[in-house]
């Protein structure tokens, strides 16, 4: 899981490197991390699932074994947190 | 199944079951309290109501049952319209309606018992206390009501996805008016 908050201060970290691995070129700067890494790992998964079923919550609550509200929730929980990050 | 998990689906099965599921579910348990209730003189008339009778009739304990669960579906819903931005009326209707499970326990508790009769009641109210297991039916009734009422909230969580204090203030106000709406039909179709 890559480390999105400061383990000092909890402040959001930035990208400051990249580096090739083919030829060892470095690219520095300082980049914003894309908001879905921001979210928790188990968040991410949804996302991932999310997609693989082509959108769909009746599948996914059926591959999950939870009501379809249930899974509704658990996404408009998500959007909630994303779009907090993109609002900062 | 764990024993946390088995405790947590008694008073919120609808993390795993909603929509259809839930009400087909919930059709099964309205139809055996209403044969049940019949049989043991007990009418569910009101959204939170439980009455004893001289002599119920299968028509007015499934009209009853038929308005109680119409009334709650009706203030819920409107109540979601209020405070949530996306939900499907079958998740209001299937989740109400097997909230409605708890009271299948009244029923074949009461059926158990020899209650005195409701206009001898009215009579004589002392008379409650004449029949042992008819006071232990009317205890049984309080965490049957609070164990429907923590249902009914749940239903109404889980179905809006609503979440803070107003999910709170919607649903008293929703199942005061759901009350109101179940005795008024009460009083007006039957």
């Amino acid at each position: 899981m890559l480390p999105t908050y400061c383990p000092s201060c909890k402040s959001e970290l930035k990208v400051k490197c990249l580096k090739c691995e083919s030829c060892q070129t470095e690219v520095s700067g300082s980049y914003d991390l894309p908001v879905l890494s921001l979210i928790s790992e188990s968040e991410q998964q949804f996302i991932l699932r999310f997609i693989k079923n082509s959108g769909s919550l009746k599948e996914m609550a059926t591959e999950l074994k939870l009501s379809y509200p249930t899974v509704r929730n658990m996404l408009n929980d998500i959007i909630q947190k994303i779009e907090s990050y993109e609002k900062k | 199944m764990k024993k946390n998990e088995f405790w947590g689906l008694l008073i919120n099965p609808y993390t795993r079951l909603a929509g259809w599921q839930a009400f087909a579910l919930g059709i099964v348990f309205i139809l055996l309290t209403g044969i049940v209730g019949t049989f043991a003189n007990v009418y569910f008339d009101g959204a939170i109501d439980i009455h004893f009778a001289e002599k119920a009739t299968f028509k007015n304990s499934f009209n009853f049952l038929g308005i109680d669960i119409l009334s709650v579906f009706l203030a819920l819903s409107i109540a979601g319209i209020f405070i949530s931005k996306n939900f499907r009326l079958i998740d209001i209707l299937g989740t109400i309606t097997l909230a409605k499970a708890p009271f299948l326990l009244f029923a074949i508790a009461s059926l158990l018992t020899k209650s005195p009769g409701a206009e001898q009641i009215i009579k004589n109210p002392l008379l409650i206390f004449s029949s042992a297991s008819f006071v232990i039916v009317m205890l049984l009734s309080i965490p049957i009501i609070i164990w429907y009422i923590i249902l009914l909230y749940n239903a109404f969580k889980t179905s809006t996805g609503a979440k803070g204090n107003q999910v709170v203030i919607a649903f008293i106000i929703s199942l005061l008016m759901a009350e109101i709406i179940s005795k008024s039909l009460i009083i007006y179709l039957i």
